[in-house]
């Protein structure tokens, strides 16, 4: 019963949090009591879990009490025209992911990325290739020599079609002349069958999406496509040590209507750089693998451009957008 | 024995049990309103999972799912109006059953089949979750394509009358299919620039604009008929004979659920309507299929009931959730700090004999509850016809408008309504264009997918042993019942000659 344990410290933690809401109102004066955060992921999904598992410690450091609100349809869309039309007094945010940014891209939705604000970055997910673990391939150098030798032989499956890890695999053959086919699949579950049974060579996705085959040893990581090597595996290299200049940055993030005023996004920075050294959460987002990634509003918005442009030129180059 | 203690302890020591009968009500209700899926019925419970031991939180969610997969045939029988996704197959003959008076009949038959599918899938998923879940593994593109085209095979023998016309309808729905992001290369197709059609059109909507809009709206050009002689007000379960004679349809529904929900992506409405054909070709009174025949209804319940329990098979074995309700488990055990997968079984086998338990408790409380709730829904669809039908719209469209909050949504459905209206006045079957929407995308993904990995050699087809049986079963199938028609029309001929 020690996962039950868990619980009742959880829902602890959260009385204690609320408790201790109305005394860091008064010292750090943030003018609201609630705060919604906005996803438009569905309940239990990805974004949805990081978000609920953060406002536990996050309400703490901001001084309001956080609700999560899940915004789901049009792939962001109605999340974002809720927030843009909504004040940019402090009171409702949302949790950021790449889909907003390409949904603005993609589809002519009312209201797009450039209405919204950066606030901070959160963490940034380590996007890793992986193959089965009898794989005749020790590293990406061996992908790539095979795969010139017969383009045929290797094949490279990724999640979905509009993906960031489409991208990946694209700039990879670009980057390395491979010609060998990628195979979109439905999601990073599908991906997973189809390199466990073989369909494909090698898949590119998140640890998260592997923990239980890691752990069974039914597929082992080739690569990261990250800065550094990963801390809890610190074996795998990343794609630059192997000459390949690929660096992912799938972020997760805080956005907010545009023309928040200075005071909330300083209150809002102060308290997601807190909550990224406190020691509980510390412990969750450690097993799930997750990057923290802090970057300020201003860092934050260029980054948030940088990868706007990015996508676009993507889109265009493989016809997914018209000019 | 270790197992039949763990499962003991999980019913005696935790509140699995009444997790599990409260998840089944939740469900029913949640599956019984059209536009609440079993998946968002699931969603509004999970967070208060969070506070819960595991084994109770997880019952509780998967009896919802179990619940839902019934509740959804409650309005597709009564009011042709689908509640979930899998239950648009039971509508087809449900509703006319509730036509001709046998409403009760019809619920009697969906819930009995309903049970029975749930308790195989219950007993496969306890039994064979290690070779079951290696089926998913040998399904490869190739092999998706084959199933995607034995299932369409039947629109040939779906279209008695207008082979024509059965195909072109199912064509229409194989164009809707293609709506939304192009499953390889990513290109939005017909979106028009509108965010809601990315995802494409949600099946949910088409059926439930076909079936129950264009009901509707048949019923309101139609003077108020008398109610003709008395109509059930009660459920009645079937006859032993019924019984017999539905074991056939109810078999072929739970082995087409066993393998659809070991397969990530199949899921329940592909098994429900695969059931459906499948039922019709087996059957001896195939000519009563689309008039209120019995094994229409126990076929696609049996399948859908089915999958409930054997889309747990990839979900814990690999973590790989097939559905969007596998998906909301799957958060559900992640919240809990459990990680399905190849080790869960080794390392939680309390979890997992308490999680069977609970499925039991629910499977059984759903086949009591099934008849407390039969009656009240008979009742209300039972009231004078202006108020049903204004309820009806009403209810039908507040549910279509809580999926996503979007008025978009509203305009599809009536849409869709329009369309099937004017299908209906023009002889169309529907069948067909469902057959086509269900099965579209997973034909053409799976399809360019094969030529991707073998660089456009369409060999692969037939190279791969599964495509290749599934191909030949699916021509077998064309040719004998193109045999069989023109048989039908040579006898009836006869038959004519001899008059005359």
């Amino acid at each position: 019963m020690k996962v039950s344990l868990k619980c009742i410290l959880g829902a602890a933690l959260v009385a204690t949090a609320s408790a201790a809401a109305p005394v860091a109102v008064q010292a750090q004066d943030y003018p609201h009591d609630s705060v919604t955060l906005v996803t438009h992921s569905r309940s239990g999904g990805g974004t949805d879990v990081f978000l609920r598992e953060m406002v536990k410690y996050l309400s703490n450091y901001v001084g309001a009490n956080l609700v999560v609100e899940n915004v789901r349809g049009g792939s962001g869309a109605k999340a974002m025209a809720k927030l843009a039309t909504s004040p940019a007094d402090g009171s409702i945010f949302y949790g950021t992911t790449p889909t907003f940014i390409n949904t603005s891209l993609l589809a002519e939705p009312d209201y797009t990325y450039k209405d919204l604000m950066g606030v901070t970055n959160v963490f940034l997910d380590p996007q890793i290739v992986y193959v089965r673990s009898d794989s005749p391939y020790a590293d990406l150098s061996a992908v790539v020599e095979a795969a010139l030798a017969d383009p045929g032989s290797v094949i490279f499956g990724v999640t979905t079609p509009g993906s960031l890890d489409r991208q990946v695999m694209e700039k990879f053959k670009a980057l390395t002349g491979v010609t060998s086919p990628i195979v979109t699949h439905d999601g990073g579950g599908e991906l997973l069958i189809s390199v466990l049974n073989g369909t494909v060579s090698l898949g590119i996705g998140e640890i998260q999406e592997l923990t239980a085959q890691l752990e069974a040893g039914e597929v082992r990581l080739l690569t990261t496509y990250t800065l550094d090597r990963l801390e809890d595996f610190p074996d795998v290299p990343t794609a630059r040590e192997q000459g390949i200049d690929l660096v992912i940055n799938k972020f997760r993030g805080i956005a907010g209507p545009s023309g928040l005023p200075e005071d909330i996004l300083g209150a809002w920075e102060n308290a997601i750089q807190s909550v990224l050294e406190d020691s509980e959460f510390k412990a969750w987002y450690e097993a799930q693998s997750l990057v923290p990634f802090y970057m300020g509003s201003a860092e934050y918005n260029a980054f948030l451009e940088d990868f706007a442009m990015q996508q676009q030129a993507f889109f265009k180059e493989y016809g997914i957008v018209d000019d | 024995m270790e197992a039949i203690g763990y499962a003991w302890s999980a019913l005696t020591t935790t509140p699995a049990a009444f997790a599990a009968v409260g998840g089944v009500v939740w469900g029913i209700l949640g599956g019984a309103l059209p536009g609440i899926s079993p998946s968002i019925t699931m969603a509004l419970l999970l967070p208060f999972t969070y506070t819960m031991d595991p084994i109770p939180a997880i019952v509780l969610l998967a009896s919802t799912y179990v619940g839902a997969e019934y509740g959804g045939s409650i309005p597709a029988i009564l009011i042709r109006t689908p509640g979930t996704n899998a239950a648009a197959a039971t509508a087809i003959d449900g509703y006319e059953l509730q036509k001709q008076g046998r409403g009760g009949e019809a619920l009697g038959i969906s819930l009995v089949s309903g049970v029975i599918g749930g308790l195989i899938g219950l007993f496969c998923l306890v039994i064979l979750t290690k070779p079951l879940a290696s089926v998913a593994l040998y399904f490869t593109p190739p092999a998706y394509f084959s199933l995607g085209v034995l299932g369409i095979s039947v629109i040939a023998s779906l279209s008695s009358g207008s082979l024509i016309k059965g195909l072109m309808a199912g064509i229409v729905g194989l164009m809707i299919a293609t709506v939304g992001v192009d499953p390889v290369s990513g290109v939005s197709r017909f979106t028009y620039g509108a965010p809601e059609l990315l995802g494409g059109i949600p099946f949910i909507l088409v059926m439930v604009g076909v079936f129950a809009v264009s009901e509707l709206l048949v019923q309101a050009s139609r003077p108020e008929a008398k109610t003709s002689g008395k109509r059930q007000l009660t459920i009645r379960l079937p006859s032993w004979a019924m019984l017999r004679r539905l074991r056939k349809p109810q078999l072929i529904g739970s082995g087409i659920g066993l393998f659809e929900g070991c397969m990530p992506g199949a899921g329940g409405s592909i098994a429900a309507f695969m059931a459906y054909n499948e039922a019709r070709r087996w059957s001896k009174h195939p000519e009563e299929f689309g008039k209120g025949s019995p094994e229409a209804i126990a076929a696609p319940e049996a399948a859908n009931n089915t999958v409930a329990g054997t889309a747990l098979v990839p979900m814990l074995s690999f973590g790989i959730p097939g559905s969007n309700s596998t998906a909301i488990l799957l958060g559900g055990l992640l919240i809990h700090g459990l990680q399905p997968g190849p080790l869960l079984f080794q390392r939680h086998p309390d979890f997992i004999y308490g999680l069977y338990s609970g499925l039991l408790v629910a499977n059984l409380s759903l086949f009591a509850l099934g008849i407390l709730i039969i009656t009240p829904a008979v009742w209300l669809v039972n009231r004078p016809r202006p108020f049903l039908m204004a309820g009806i719209f009403a209810l039908i469209f507040s549910g279509i408008y809580s999926i996503d909050n979007t008025l978009f949504d509203l305009y599809l459905v009536l849409l869709a309504g329009l369309a099937g209206y004017i299908m209906r006045l023009l002889g169309f079957p529907f069948l067909p264009l469902v057959l086509g929407l269900v099965l579209g995308y997973l034909i053409e993904a799976n399809y360019r997918r094969s030529l991707l990995l073998t660089g456009g050699e369409h060999r692969v087809f037939i190279e791969d042993p599964i495509s290749l049986g599934l191909l030949l079963t699916a021509l077998l199938f064309v040719v004998g019942s193109g045999l069989r028609d023109l048989r039908d029309s040579r006898k009836r001929m006869r038959e004519r000659d001899s008059k005359n």
